[in-house]
C-alpha cells in the first residue's frame, strides 16, 4: 500500500518536474535539438551523414559517463578507454563466436538458438568492462591524491600493450596456442545491431537519451547530493557518516558501465575493434567533449560532442584537400588542433560554453520575441 | 652451462642498473614536483619527449658541432619549457585540481602532436655517441659481455646527478626554500618565500633531470612521439612503490622496478615485463598506499 502510494507520488513528481522543465528555456532548447536529432534518418539516409551521427551521439555517451565522475564526484580518470575498450572487444567476441543457446536436461546438450542479440552483448561488455576498471579503481579510491588519474591511465596503457600482443608469450603458447586476444588486427566483421540504417539510428539515439536523462536525474538524486558532498569536501563527507569509498566506487561503477555501454555501441557500428582502442587518445577525446561544453554539466557533454564530431570531420577534409595542405602544413591535424582547444578551454574558460552559449541564446530569443 | 648463466646474469645486472640509472633521474623529478607543489604532472613524459626530438634533430641536421648544440638546447629549451608550463598553465588552475591535471594531460598530447607534425611520426634512432665521434668498436667486452660505453656513461652521469640534486636540495638556499615550501607553503610564504618562484624552479629542475634522462639514454631508446607515455607511466609505478614525494624512496624504486622488469623480461616472459608497472600500483595501493619511504599522512 505504502509502496503503491510512493509511487504514484514519484510519477506526480516527475509530471510536474517534466512541465516545470519544460517551461524553461533550457528545456525547450534541448526538446527541440532532441527533435532535429530524431529526424534526421527520415530526412536523409546517406551513409556519410548517419555515420557521423552515430559517432557524435555514442561519444556523447562516453563524454558524459566521464564528466559525471570528474565533474559530480571529483574522481578524475584518464583511462576511461579502459572501458571502451574492454566492453568493445567483449561485444565484438560474443556478437560474432558465441551463439545463444541454453542447456537442453532432456537431451543433456546445448541447443542453439541463433547469433546472440546485441542488447545482451551489449550488457555483458559494459559489465566486464566494470569488472575490469574495479581492478585499479579498488584500490586508488580508497585513497586520497591523485592514484585513480594515473592508475587508471596505466591500465589502459598495459592492456593496449597486451591485447597488442600477436601471442600470450613463451610460456602461454603451450596453452593458448596462436593469437589468443586477436593481435594488432582485433576483430572484424562484427554484424551490426540492424541492416536497417533508419532502425539502428534510432536504437543509439533513446540509448543516448537514456543514458543522458539517467545521469542527470542521478546528480540532482539524494545519492547525487552524497557525490557532490564527496566532490566539495571528502574529509566532512566521512564525519557525517558517510562511507565516502562505498560511493566514490558506486560512481566509478556507474561511470564505467555508461562508457562501456559507449565502448560497446562503438564496435557494433564500426564492426570490429582494434587494440588502438586503449590508446589515452580516446580517454583524451572523452576529456575533451566534456571540457568544451563545460565540466558538471552532464548536457555539457553532447554539444562539446557535437562540436568535436564535426569540427574534427571538418579538419579531416581540409587536411585531405591538397590545395590547402602545402600552406598550412600538418597544422589542421584534429588530435592537435583539440590539445589547442582543451588547454585554452581550461585555462581561460574553465566552466565550458554550454552556459554562457545558453545565456546568449535566450538573449536572441528574447531580442526576436521583442521583450 | 656455467659461463653461460655468468653472462646472462651480468647483461641482467647491467641492463637493469642502466634502466634503475634512467628511471630513477625520471622518478626523481617526479616525485619533488609532487612533493613540493602537490601538482600532478602528466606532461612528464612530454619534457623527455622534447629533450629526445632536439637531440635526435640537431645530431642529424648539424655536422660536427651537431652533439654539442644538441645537448645544449635539448637541456635548455626542456628546462625553460618546464618554467613557461608552471607561469603559464599550472600556476593560473593552481586553486582547481582538476584543471591542472587536464592542462597538463593536454599539454602532453600537445607535444606528442607538435614533434609529430615538425619532424615526423615514425620510428628513429639516435647514432651511438661513440660511433658519432669515430670510437669503433663502441663497446668492450668482459667475461664475454659487450658493455657499451654509453652505458657505463648513462650509470656515472645518473649517480652524478642524483648525488648533486640530494645536495642542492640539502644544503642550498633554494634547495631550503623547496624543502619549505613543500613542508608548508602558506608558513614559508609569510617567512617571505616566493613560493611561485620556488614551484616554478622545482618544474625546472625536473624538466632538467627528464632532459639528461632523455640525452643519454638517446641511443639505447628509440624516437617516436609517444614514447612520453610509458616514461609517465613508470615514473608514477616508481613513486608509488618509494612513496610520493619521497626521493630516497623514488631512487629506490626505480632501480627495483628496473630489475623487476628485466628479471621477468630476461627469465619469465616479456608479458609480465609489460604488465610489471600496474602490478606494482595495485599491490603497493593494497598493501600499502604510503610507499616504501613516504611519510604517513595525518588526516
Amino acid at each position: 500500500m505504502l509502496q503503491n502510494q510512493n509511487k504514484r507520488n514519484y510519477l506526480v513528481d516527475f509530471k510536474l518536474y517534466f512541465k516545470s522543465w519544460i517551461t524553461t528555456f533550457r528545456g525547450k532548447v534541448t526538446l527541440v535539438c532532441l527533435i532535429g536529432l530524431f529526424i534526421i534518418p527520415f530526412i536523409t539516409t546517406n551513409t556519410y551523414i548517419l555515420g557521423i551521427f552515430y559517432t557524435f551521439m555514442i561519444y556523447t555517451i562516453f563524454a558524459a559517463s566521464w564528466d559525471f565522475l570528474a565533474g559530480y564526484v571529483g574522481q578524475v580518470s584518464f583511462g576511461h578507454a579502459i572501458f571502451l575498450g574492454v566492453a568493445a572487444y567483449v561485444t565484438a567476441y560474443t556478437t560474432r563466436f558465441i551463439p545463444l543457446a541454453f542447456w537442453d536436461f532432456s537431451t543433456s546438450q546445448w541447443v542453439i538458438i541463433g547469433p546472440m542479440p546485441w542488447w545482451i552483448t551489449l550488457l555483458l561488455g559494459a559489465f566486464i568492462a566494470v569488472l575490469f576498471g574495479l581492478i585499479v579503481g579498488i584500490p586508488s579510491l580508497r585513497l586520497k591524491g591523485p592514484y585513480l588519474a594515473l592508475g587508471t591511465l596505466a591500465m589502459s596503457l598495459i592492456l593496449y600493450e597486451i591485447f597488442k600482443m600477436s601471442s600470450l608469450g613463451t610460456l602461454w603458447s603451450n596453452l593458448f596456442p596462436g593469437t589468443v586476444l586477436f593481435g594488432t588486427n582485433g576483430i572484424g566483421q562484427v554484424p551490426p545491431i540492424s541492416q536497417d540504417p533508419i532502425i539502428q539510428y534510432i536504437i543509439i539515439f533513446l540509448i543516448m537519451c537514456t543514458a543522458m536523462a539517467f545521469l542527470t536525474h542521478l546528480v540532482k538524486s539524494n545519492t547525487g547530493t552524497i557525490f557532490k558532498a564527496i566532490r566539495d569536501d571528502e574529509t566532512g563527507t566521512k564525519a557525517s557518516g558517510i562511507n565516502t569509498t562505498k560511493y566514490k566506487i558506486i560512481a566509478f561503477m556507474i561511470s564505467g558501465f555508461i562508457a562501456g555501454i559507449a565502448g560497446s555501441l562503438w564496435s557494433l557500428r564500426i564492426s570490429g575493434v582494434n587494440p588502438g582502442i586503449f590508446q589515452p587518445i580516446y580517454s583524451f577525446y572523452g576529456i575533451i567533449m566534456a571540457a568544451i561544453g563545460g565540466i558538471a554539466t552532464i548536457s555539457g557533454s553532447a554539444l562539446g560532442a557535437f562540436i568535436f564530431v564535426f569540427l574534427g570531420e571538418f579538419l579531416r577534409l581540409l587536411g585531405d584537400n591538397p590545395n590547402i595542405t602545402g600552406a598550412i602544413g600538418g597544422f589542421v591535424e584534429p588530435i592537435f588542433v583539440f590539445s589547442i582547444i582543451l588547454i585554452l578551454i581550461i585555462r581561460f574558460a574553465e566552466h565550458g560554453i554550454l552556459q554562457p552559449a545558453l545565456e546568449r541564446l535566450q538573449n536572441v530569443w528574447d531580442l526576436v520575441l521583442g521583450r | 652451462m656455467n659461463v653461460n648463466l655468468i653472462e646472462e646474469l651480468l647483461s641482467f645486472i647491467i641492463s637493469g642498473a642502466i634502466q634503475g640509472s634512467i628511471y630513477s633521474l625520471l622518478a626523481l623529478g617526479f616525485s619533488l614536483v609532487y612533493g613540493v607543489g602537490g601538482i600532478l604532472n602528466q606532461a612528464h613524459g612530454a619534457f623527455y619527449v622534447i629533450a629526445t626530438y632536439l637531440m635526435y634533430v640537431f645530431i642529424k641536421d648539424v655536422a660536427g658541432l651537431g652533439f654539442i648544440l644538441g645537448i645544449i638546447f635539448g637541456l635548455g629549451i626542456t628546462t625553460i619549457i618546464g618554467g613557461l608550463m608552471y607561469l603559464l598553465l599550472i600556476k593560473p588552475l593552481k586553486e582547481s585540481h582538476v584543471g591542472v591535471v587536464i592542462v597538463t594531460f593536454a599539454f602532453a598530447f600537445f607535444i606528442e602532436q607538435i614533434v609529430g607534425i615538425l619532424v615526423d611520426k615514425i620510428y628513429h634512432k639516435i647514432p651511438d655517441y661513440f660511433l658519432y665521434f669515430g670510437v669503433d668498436p663502441e663497446y668492450f667486452t668482459v667475461l664475454g659481455v659487450d658493455i657499451q660505453y654509453q652505458s657505463l656513461i648513462i650509470i656515472i652521469v645518473a649517480i652524478v646527478l642524483v648525488v648533486l640534486t640530494t645536495i642542492f636540495i640539502k644544503k642550498s638556499k633554494l634547495g631550503k626554500s623547496i624543502r619549505a615550501v613543500a613542508q608548508d607553503s602558506e608558513a614559508a610564504e609569510l617567512m617571505g618565500i616566493n613560493v611561485d618562484k620556488i614551484l616554478a624552479y622545482t618544474l625546472m629542475i625536473s624538466a632538467f633531470l627528464a632532459g639528461v634522462a632523455a640525452i643519454i639514454n638517446g641511443p639505447l631508446g628509440t624516437v617516436a612521439p609517444h614514447i612520453g607515455w610509458p616514461i609517465l607511466i613508470n615514473s608514477f609505478a616508481i613513486v608509488v612503490l618509494g612513496g610520493l614525494g619521497s626521493l630516497p624512496g623514488s631512487v629506490i624504486g626505480a632501480f627495483i622496478l628496473a630489475f623487476a622488469s628485466k628479471f621477468t623480461d630476461s627469465f619469465i616472459d616479456p608479458i609480465f615485463g609489460a604488465l610489471i608497472p600496474i602490478v606494482v600500483i595495485v599491490v603497493m595501493l593494497v598493501i600499502r598506499p604510503r610507499g616504501l619511504f613516504g611519510k604517513k599522512e595525518i588526516k
